[in-house]
């Protein structure tokens, strides 16, 4: 049976059965939830993950929320007493848990042989005398000053984790609440991967709400100006909700968590679902409008045999381009493959059997003014354009492509692959303002833990973790390191005087510090060294606390750690956010690597197989491989770094863009069939193909350009790289492959 | 007349009965039930975190009262690395402790000042309120309720902190006690926490009757229902008195032990 026989034969059941398949698919989407959480986009088996799992075993969870407070002077007293209050509120809230602050910190020194324990700040100063007295404090206490407090005093930090069990919203909701409800003048910022999560997930959770509307009535807009019909918007249109449906409704069945990137999947559903419906829509146009007698079955059953092909061809070469998404590391990016391209597979079943299905009910409706060739309409003047461009000058053109392109590529030299999470949201974002305070006034948002495993009592395994912290603070970078070893240094200055043997030291037999740790058990609180050393002292951790701007810093305070380990026979691993920041970064890298690769080579191969010749592959993915290049190259120029987002657009791009290759070539191959020379060929697609072709790049365009209202950073970025390489795409095939085909005159366009 | 007097002696006895039955009266009874004024003791403290890791000292210590200041000396005979360690405490009745410690491995002694009370004793559960006598005044006391236990009797004693840098001082916001009608003696005491949870559950058993008639417990353990760790004080030996002279609690001696 023929295709087209077999549509008008079951079309009743074409058109049902997708409706049940869709509202069926819709039920699960009730238990989709969004997971902000960056780590788990990660496979758990890798070492950094691993690694970090093993520190929390014995240190148990870190991951601290960081207020930095600005004032006019932090030591003001109305300042003071305000931050007093707001300290003694998130101290006695269960939600959150150990805090660090200058309230809560230790003044530990020696004075007139005592050893005093104080809090940095115990009360606040009232004249002026005391003030300056307590500056002087600070700035002799080596737990405070530069760490807690700024060196210009203008800033002062609490750090605060959040109690097991706790979510995100609900901590930072209320450290919010906590700070408003003692107003003053002071300005707090946020910091810390909790907060990040939170922005993360509110702000994916209002893209979903407002893109997927937005991007639907900007499609149903597009479709209109377009067509001007109200069938030839829904037909396409009841593809794109459909296809968006089973896509998203398949995630929470296949037991997937939303992802931030997740909310991309409506988008690229309603840029690439409606491709196919908008070709049989336009086939219908044309034909509906040079067969006026013909009956709606008859023009139905042409559209069919006419564009079935091409239309299953594009379909699969987006679905491979998109599956390539598949192979990359990070786990939304997987699941963003399959089911986008789930999603999209299903959209090619609907245009194919469920477009035709409804449209054989339709009346034949009026005949649209189709401008086959015709002189108005920017997009018909540009077409005519590109077709006397290609066919007088080909060469010029080729040329004038070819400059683009090193130019182009040459940009990706300085392609950097992106390291900090935060830059997910915009600069203004107070997320980037309060890292960048961090970054100037305090000692950096990024931390490296190392563990020492070993009798850390014993003065070879103190001075090896002494060692480490001398090293380390040699790089400039490194803003702070912190250590049982520091510690032990702090208590011998208060224990002994200046020019006594000890005096600052770590001291040289175990017994003495052992003494030294039960003594400040004593004094201090011993739950101060809960986070740097283990129960019975044989596991113990150091601190690294440092600004890295690029992933290059981020390498040299890593590689140098790596180098202090393997000559250390107490120090075993390094861990820490930034390890696993990095394996993201390389995922980022490589994922990006694998996907791409997998879409080039599939999509050749599929050309390939198409057009029965290795030349139209290679040809077919060149301009893809021109949007690729440019696309990697512009990011380089405008220093835009790859991150998650970006980096799962070439595939994207290219299983989108090859299908206006296909296109032309199905076209050409059927002109030339048709006793056309390749000039003329070229001329006549272009002014008819062409503008098929030209309408569908600009509907996914448009799709795709909803995301530049998303609140997250990294999808407003993703729009503009997403359009550009979609109109690369466009320009090579339109364009470059004409001009390519003038010259050249392929074998398999016969 | 005759029955003024009657009458005058029935309000009397049963003020008496009203007495008997004040929860600060039994509380301060309690709490003297177990007093004295010096003592000499070996004790054993392990403390288990959550894991069931566990850190043990033995330590002797020394309590004698001179005035109102009761005079403390403590000294680590084990672990070895510690053995040898001392401590000299002041307890004031009316001002914050004086503290000092002998390092024998720099043979220094240096005065501790922390500004924090209620802090752990010995990085245990225990915390130094929990060792010492509180000051009566700081809490409101009402009786809760009575109970049986193995066939005692217990009257249950709740005393809230007064205000809240009273509990922050203490490190509680109220405790209930378990003290046996009879005995007067504490077996046990539920910490609340400031948000009135309960923290930590102090049980006391083991008390053997010294000689002048008053009781010592011999087993104290302080489970922490929050964090799941544990510290178990154990007497070894015990004797009431003390021969040590006050020269003896001094820093000077604390070098010399």
């Amino acid at each position: 049976m023929k295709l087209k026989t077999f549509i008008l034969k079951y079309r009743l059941w074409l058109i049902i059965l997708p409706i049940a398949i869709s509202l069926i698919m819709a039920l699960p989407l009730k238990n989709a939830r969004i997971n902000p959480d960056l780590m788990e986009y990660l496979p758990e088996d890798i070492e950094s993950k691993i690694n970090m799992d093993k520190l929390e075993d014995v240190f148990g969870k870190y991951d601290p929320v960081i207020i930095i407070v600005e004032a006019e002077d932090i030591l003001n007293q109305q300042t003071l007493e305000r931050l007093y209050d707001i300290n003694k509120k998130i101290k006695q809230s269960r939600e959150l848990d150990d805090l660090i602050s200058i309230f809560e910190s230790k003044y530990i020194r020696g004075e007139d042989g005592m050893m005093l324990v104080d809090p940095v700040i115990g009360r606040v100063p009232k004249t002026e005398i005391d003030k300056e007295l307590l500056r002087k404090q600070i700035k002799d206490n080596e737990l405070a000053y530069k760490l807690l407090v700024s060196e210009d005093f203008r800033y002062t930090i609490f750090i605060v984790n959040i109690a097991e069990g706790v979510s995100d919203d609900v901590a930072i909701n209320l450290i919010d609440k906590i700070i408003n409800e003692f107003p003053g003048e002071e300005k707090f910022y946020l910091n810390g991967l909790p907060f990040l999560r939170d922005e993360i997930q509110s702000l994916a959770t209002r893209d979903l709400a407002i893109l997927f509307p937005l991007g639907m009535l900007i499609m149903i807009a597009f479709l209109y100006i377009s067509f001007r019909q109200l069938r030839s918007v829904l037909l396409p249109f009841s593809v794109v909700l459909m296809s968006i449906i089973v896509s998203m409704g398949l995630m929470p069945l296949l037991g997937y968590e939303l992802s931030m990137i997740a909310v991309l999947v409506p988008i690229l559903m309603i840029s690439i679902a409606n491709n196919y419906g908008v070709h049989i829509v336009a086939r219908y146009q044309e034909i509906r409008m040079h067969n006026p007698e013909w009956t709606m079955q008859q023009i139905t059953a042409e559209t069919i045999s006419l564009l079935n092909v091409p239309i299953i061809l594009t379909a699969l070469t987006t679905i491979v381009g998109i599956l390539g998404m598949a192979a990359h590391i990070m786990i939304p990016a997987k699941q963003m493959g399959i089911v986008s391209a789930v999603g999209i597979g299903f959209a090619l079943l609907l245009s194919i059997f469920f477009i035709p299905a409804l449209m054989s009910y339709m009346k034949k409706g009026n005949p649209k003014k189709y401008t086959n060739g015709g002189k108005s309409g920017i997009i018909n003047k540009l077409l005519l354009w590109a077709g006397s461009i290609t066919t007088a000058s080909p060469r010029k053109v080729i040329i004038a492509f070819l400059l683009f392109f090193i130019i182009s590529g040459i940009g990706i030299s300085r392609l950097r692959v992106s390291i900090n999470l935060e830059s997910m949201l915009s600069s203004s974002h107070p997320m980037q303002q309060s890292t960048k305070i961090a970054n100037e006034h305090f000692g950096g948002t990024k931390n490296l833990s190392v563990l020492f495993t070993g009798d850390i009592k014993s003065p070879e395994a103190m001075k090896n973790i002494e060692y480490f912290g001398d090293e380390l603070e040699k790089i400039p970078l490194v803003k702070n390191v912190n250590s049982i070893a520091k510690v032990i240094k702090i208590i011998s200055k208060a224990l002994n005087d200046p020019g006594d043997e000890y005096y600052g030291i770590i001291p040289n037999n175990r017994e003495a510090i052992a003494q030294y740790i039960e003594f400040y058990s004593m004094s201090g609180d011993p739950e101060d060294f809960e986070r740097i050393v283990d129960f019975d002292y044989t596991k113990s951790l150091l601190n690294v606390q440092f600004k890295a701007n690029d992933i290059n810093d981020f390498y040299f305070v890593k590689n140098k750690i790596d180098e202090l380990i393997s000559q250390s026979e107490f120090a075993v691993l390094q861990s820490g956010q930034p390890m696993v920041e990095i394996e993201m970064a390389k995922a980022i890298l490589a994922g990006q690597i694998y996907s791409l690769a997998f879409a080039l080579f599939a999509i050749l191969g599929l050309l390939w197989i198409i057009f029965r010749s290795i030349r139209a592959g290679l040809l077919g993915s060149l301009p893809l491989l021109m949007s690729i290049v440019c696309n990697f190259g512009l990011m380089g120029w405008l220093g835009i770094e790859l991150d998650i987002a970006t980096s799962l657009l070439s595939s994207i791009a290219v299983g989108i863009g090859v299908d206006y290759t296909i296109h032309l070539f199905w076209r050409l191959k059927q002109e030339i069939k048709n006793g056309s020379n390749i000039t003329e060929a070229v001329k006549t697609t272009l002014s008819t193909t062409g503008r098929g072709i030209t309408i569908n790049a600009f509907s996914v365009i448009i799709g795709f350009s909803a995301l530049f209202f998303s609140g997250l950073f990294i999808l407003k970025t993703f729009a503009f790289l997403i359009i550009f390489s979609i109109l690369v795409c466009l320009i090579g095939a339109l364009i470059l492959m004409p001009s390519i085909c003038v010259i050249s005159n392929p074998k398999f366009l016969k | 007349m005759k029955r003024t007097i009657l009458i005058t002696a029935a309000l009397i006895f049963l003020g008496m009965i009203a007495n008997a039955n004040n929860p600060r009266d039994i509380a301060e009874k309690a709490s003297n039930s177990i007093g004295f004024t010096s003592m000499e003791m070996s004790s054993t403290l392990k403390i288990f975190d959550n894991k069931g890791n566990v850190r043990e000292r033995q330590v002797a210590v020394a309590t004698k009262k001179f005035g109102d200041t009761y005079k403390t000396m403590i000294r680590f005979l084990a672990p070895a690395d510690v053995k040898g360690t001392s401590m000299l405490i002041f307890d004031y009745e009316e001002k914050g402790d004086d503290m000092w410690i002998y390092m024998p491995s720099m043979r220094k002694t240096r005065r501790i000042v922390s500004s924090e009370k209620g802090r752990s004793f010995m990085g245990s559960e225990f915390t130094n309120a929990n060792m010492s006598k509180p000051n009566f005044d700081d809490f409101n006391y009402s009786t809760i309720g009575t109970e049986t236990i193995d066939g005692k009797e217990f009257w249950k004693i709740e005393s809230i902190c007064k205000t809240e840098s009273i509990a922050d001082e203490y490190g509680y916001s109220k405790q209930v006690a378990y003290i046996e009608k009879l005995s007067y003696l504490t077996h046990k005491v539920e910490y609340y926490d400031r948000y009135n949870e309960l923290q930590k559950i102090m049980t006391i058993s083991d008390f053997r009757k010294q000689s002048n008639g008053v009781y010592f417990a011999y087993y104290m353990e302080m489970n922490n229902v929050q964090n799941g760790r544990k510290s178990v004080m154990t007497v070894n030996l015990f004797q009431l008195g003390s021969s040590l002279k006050e020269t003896d609690f001094s820093t000077t001696s604390l070098e010399k032990m």
